[in-house]
C-alpha cells in the first residue's frame, strides 16, 4: 500500500520544515536582489514593464514599494524563485491549518486523523487524475493554477471533514462546553463563506478567461463542499436545539425532530450524490478520454455513485412505506389511553405526550416506533409480529422461486438496508424459508463460481476448523468475501448448530474429521440430519 | 440520532446509579463520551465464579437503543459463551436480523426495551448457567460438559486473579 509506504518515509517535522522553507525563501530573495541590482537584468527583462521602466528610471532612488515590486517580478520570472515561493505558500498553509487545529479542535483523535489522511490521499489521487487525465493540462502555468485552486479546495474540504467527525464525537457527550460548539460552528461558517466565495470567483472567471466547461468543473466542487458544510451545520443546529434549547420543551420538539433530521440528511445526501454524479459524467463526456486509465477510474466512481443514489432512494421508499403503514394501521393513542398508561416510551425512556398504539396495545412515540419499524417488524415490548403489507405472503409460506438477480437477492426481506448492516425477516419462523428461496434463486448464478466458493470455504475452515463447511459456505454465498465471513464468525453472527458441533466431538476425532470435510466435495454434506442443510444443494 | 441515544444513555446511567441492582456497577468510562461504558460484575453466589469481580467494556452504537451495544470482558475469562478475546455471546446482544440460521428465536434477541441493566443481569445469569449450545469458546464448552471439576478449578483461578490474589 502506498500509504503505509508513505508513513514510513522520513517526513521532516513541521518545525524543521518551516525553518528550511524560511531559509530557502530568504536565500532566493537574496538571489533576486542580487539579480535586480545588475542593470543587465533590466535589459534582459521582458516586455512586461516596457512602459513602467521608463517611469522608474527617472526616479532612481527608488521607493521601497517599487523595489519590492521589481523583486517580485524577478522572482516570478526565475524558475528557482517561483518554486521557493510555492513552497513557502504551502508552508504558510500548513502552519495555518495547524493553528486552526490547535484553536478549534485541540488534539485530534485517532479516527479523525485516519479519516483525514484517507481523505487527503483520496483527494490528491482524484485531482491528479483530473488534472492530467481529464483536462490533460500541458503548460506549467496552468498546472500551477489548478494546483493552487485544488490546494485551497482540499484544505477547506479537509477542515469540513474534520468538523463533521468532531461534531459526531461531541454529540456523544452531554457535557461539552458551549464555546467548543461555538468555535466549531464558527469554523463551519467560515468554510461555507469561503466556499461560496470560491464559487463566486469561478463565476466571475467565466466572464473573462475560462471556458464554460472549466467553470462547471470548478463550480461543482465548490457546490459539493458548500452543501456538505451546510449539512453538517444543519445537523449541528438541530442537535444543539435538541439537547440544549429544547431542555424545557423536549417533548414538544421530539415529534418534529425525527422527520426533520431525516429529511435534512436525505436532501443533502441526494444533492451531494447528484452533483457528484453529474460532475463525473461531465468529466467523462467532455474530456474525450474514453480509452484510458482516467476514464476507468471515473467509471468506477460513477458506478459507486449510482449505487449510492439507488440505495438512498430504496431506503427512502422503505421509510415512506413504514410511515404510510403506521398511519394506516396504528392509530394515535387517545388522551385517556395516555393517561392510563402513564409510562414512558419504552424506546427512548422519555415521557409521551402523544403516541401511536400497536395492535397489542403497547404505546410508543411516533418517531421512535418509526425508526424501529424501519429495521424490524415486531412490537419491541412483546414481540408480536406485525405484518407489514405481507399478509398474502404469510398465508403462503412456500413462495414460488422467482428469477432473482444477485443485486436483489434479498428481495424477500421486506426491509433491506443495502449496506448489509441489518435486514429483517418479519416472522421468526419464516427466516428459514427466506434463506431457502434466496439460495435457490442464487444457485444458478453461482454454479460456475462454486469451485471458487469451495476454495474460499476451505481457507475459512483452516482458521476455524470447528465450523462445519456448509455453514461457512452459506455465509460465503451471502458475503462473497473471506474477510466478511471471518468477521461474522468472530462476531458470533455465524452460530454453529449444536448438533453439528457435537458430532465430531462425540467421536473424539475432531481433527481428522475436519480434514475429511475439507477435501470432501460439498455435496457429500447432504447426509446431514437437519433438512435445513440440504437447502443449498437441493437443486443439484 | 446520537441525540436521542445520548439522552437514553443518560437516563439509564441515572437509573443505575440511583437504584443499582445487586452485584453490578456500570457507568461511562469518561463523562466526555457516554457511548463507552465500563461495568463491574460480581460472580454470582453459589457458582464457580463466586467472589470474582469481573470488568467489562460496553460500546454503544450511535443508533442505540435500536441496535444493541457490544460487550467485552476486559479481564481474563474462561466460559463457554465468552470468546477468547472477552466478547460476550448472548442472544439479547444480537440484533434481530443477525442470525442466518434461525437458530435463536427472535424473542430472545435485542429489542429497544432492553437496557444496560437487563444485559448485565443476563450476563450474570449466563455466568451462573452457561449455555453450552452456542459455543463461543469451544474448549470451555467441552470442558463444562465433560470435565466440570477442571472447569471449576480454572474458574476459581480466574476469580483469584480478578481479586489480585495469585
Amino acid at each position: 500500500m502506498p500509504m503505509e509506504f508513505l508513513d514510513r518515509l522520513p517526513v521532516p517535522n513541521l518545525r524543521l520544515y518551516t525553518t528550511i522553507s524560511f531559509a530557502i525563501l530568504s536565500c532566493s530573495i537574496y538571489y533576486a536582489t542580487q539579480i535586480i541590482k545588475d542593470p543587465a537584468w533590466r535589459t534582459n527583462h521582458t516586455h512586461i514593464d516596457a512602459i513602467t521602466r521608463d517611469e522608474i528610471n527617472p526616479t532612481d532612488p527608488r521607493s521601497l514599494g517599487m523595489h519590492f515590486k521589481e523583486l517580485l517580478e524577478c522572482m516570478v520570472d526565475e524558475p528557482v524563485c517561483i518554486w521557493t515561493l510555492i513552497n513557502m505558500a504551502y508552508c504558510v498553509l500548513i502552519l495555518l491549518g495547524k493553528s486552526i487545529q490547535k484553536l478549534v479542535f485541540g488534539e485530534l483523535r485517532v479516527s479523525e486523523r485516519q479519516h483525514l489522511k484517507d481523505k487527503f490521499w483520496n483527494f490528491v489521487f482524484y485531482k491528479f487524475i483530473f488534472v492530467f487525465g481529464v483536462l490533460n493540462v500541458q503548460y506549467m502555468d496552468e498546472v500551477v493554477l489548478w494546483w493552487a485552486w485544488f490546494t485551497a479546495l482540499g484544505f477547506l474540504s479537509l477542515l469540513s471533514q474534520l468538523c463533521k467527525d468532531r461534531f459526531e464525537y461531541l454529540s456523544f457527550s452531554p457535557t461539552t462546553p458551549g464555546w467548543s460548539h461555538a468555535r466549531l460552528l464558527g469554523l463551519l461558517a467560515a468554510i461555507l463563506a469561503l466556499s461560496s466565495f470560491m464559487l463566486l470567483l469561478c463565476t466571475a472567471a467565466v466572464f473573462f478567461f475560462i471556458s464554460f466547461n472549466t467553470f462547471a468543473f470548478m463550480a461543482a466542487e465548490c457546490i459539493l463542499l458548500g452543501v456538505r458544510t451546510i449539512h453538517v451545520m444543519l445537523r449541528y443546529v438541530i442537535h444543539l436545539y435538541d439537547t440544549r434549547g429544547a431542555g424545557t420543551s423536549a417533548q414538544r420538539s421530539w415529534d418534529k425532530r425525527g422527520p426533520l433530521t431525516y429529511y435534512t440528511d436525505l436532501i443533502s445526501e441526494l444533492i451531494v450524490l447528484a452533483v457528484d454524479f453529474l460532475h463525473h459524467c461531465h468529466m467523462l463526456l467532455w474530456s474525450n478520454i474514453f480509452l484510458s486509465m482516467a476514464s476507468l477510474v471515473i467509471c468506477m466512481q460513477l458506478r459507486y455513485l449510482f449505487y449510492e443514489i439507488q440505495r438512498r432512494i430504496t431506503k427512502h421508499r422503505n421509510y415512506l412505506a413504514v410511515l404510510n403503514h403506521m398511519e394506516q394501521n396504528y392509530p394515535m393513542a387517545s388522551q385517556d389511553e395516555l393517561a392510563e398508561n402513564s409510562d414512558n416510551c419504552a424506546i427512548c425512556w422519555e415521557k409521551m405526550e402523544s403516541a401511536r398504539k400497536l395492535p397489542c396495545a403497547h404505546l410508543f412515540h411516533n418517531s421512535c416506533l418509526q425508526s424501529w419499524l424501519e429495521q424490524d417488524t415486531s412490537c419491541p415490548t412483546c414481540r408480536l409480529a406485525l405484518s407489514m403489507q405481507a399478509n398474502h405472503r404469510e398465508n403462503t409460506p412456500e413462495i414460488p422461486p422467482e428469477p432473482q438477480t444477485p443485486t436483489r437477492r434479498n428481495g424477500n426481506h421486506f426491509f433491506l438496508f443495502l449496506d448489509g448492516s441489518r435486514y429483517v425477516s418479519w416472522l421468526p419462523s419464516f427466516s428459514v424459508e427466506v434463506s431457502h428461496n434466496r439460495l435457490r434463486g442464487n444457485i444458478s448464478t453461482l454454479a460456475h463460481t462454486n469451485s471458487q466458493m469451495d476454495a474460499m470455504a476451505r481457507q475459512v475452515q483452516q482458521l476455524f476448523p470447528h465450523y462445519p463447511r456448509n455453514v461457512i459456505l452459506e455465509d460465503l454465498r451471502m458475503t462473497r468475501s473471506i474477510e466478511w465471513t471471518i468477521e461474522n464468525i468472530l462476531d458470533g453472527v455465524l452460530t454453529i448448530p449444536h448438533h453439528v458441533i457435537e458430532e465430531p466431538q462425540a467421536e473424539s476425532v475432531p481433527q481428522t474429521q475436519m480434514s475429511m470435510t475439507n477435501i470432501m466435495p460439498s455435496s457429500s454434506v447432504q447426509n446431514s440430519s437437519d433438512p435445513r442443510f440440504d437447502i443449498p444443494f437441493a437443486d443439484r | 440520532m446520537a441525540g436521542s441515544a445520548l439522552r437514553r444513555l443518560m437516563a439509564e446511567y441515572k437509573q443505575l446509579t440511583l437504584n443499582p441492582p445487586e452485584g453490578i456497577i456500570a457507568g461511562p468510562i469518561n463523562e466526555e463520551n457516554f457511548f463507552e461504558w465500563e461495568a463491574l460484575i460480581t460472580g454470582p453466589e453459589g457458582t464457580c465464579f463466586e467472589g470474582g469481580i469481573f470488568t467489562a467494556k460496553l460500546i454503544f452504537p450511535p443508533d442505540y437503543p435500536l441496535s444493541p451495544p457490544k460487550m467485552q470482558f476486559t479481564c481474563e475469562m474462561f466460559h463457554p459463551n465468552i470468546y477468547a478475546d472477552g466478547r460476550v455471546c448472548i442472544s439479547i446482544l444480537h440484533a434481530p436480523g443477525d442470525d442466518p440460521m434461525g437458530y435463536e428465536s427472535s424473542a430472545e434477541r435485542w429489542s429497544p426495551v432492553q437496557s444496560v441493566e437487563k444485559i448485565l443481569l443476563s450476563v450474570v445469569s449466563m455466568l451462573a448457567e452457561p449455555n453450552d449450545e452456542s459455543g463461543a469458546n469451544v474448549d470451555a464448552a467441552k470442558m463444562w460438559r465433560e470435565d466440570r471439576s477442571e472447569f471449576e478449578r480454572i474458574a476459581q483461578k480466574l476469580v483469584r486473579k480478578t481479586l489480585g490474589i495469585p
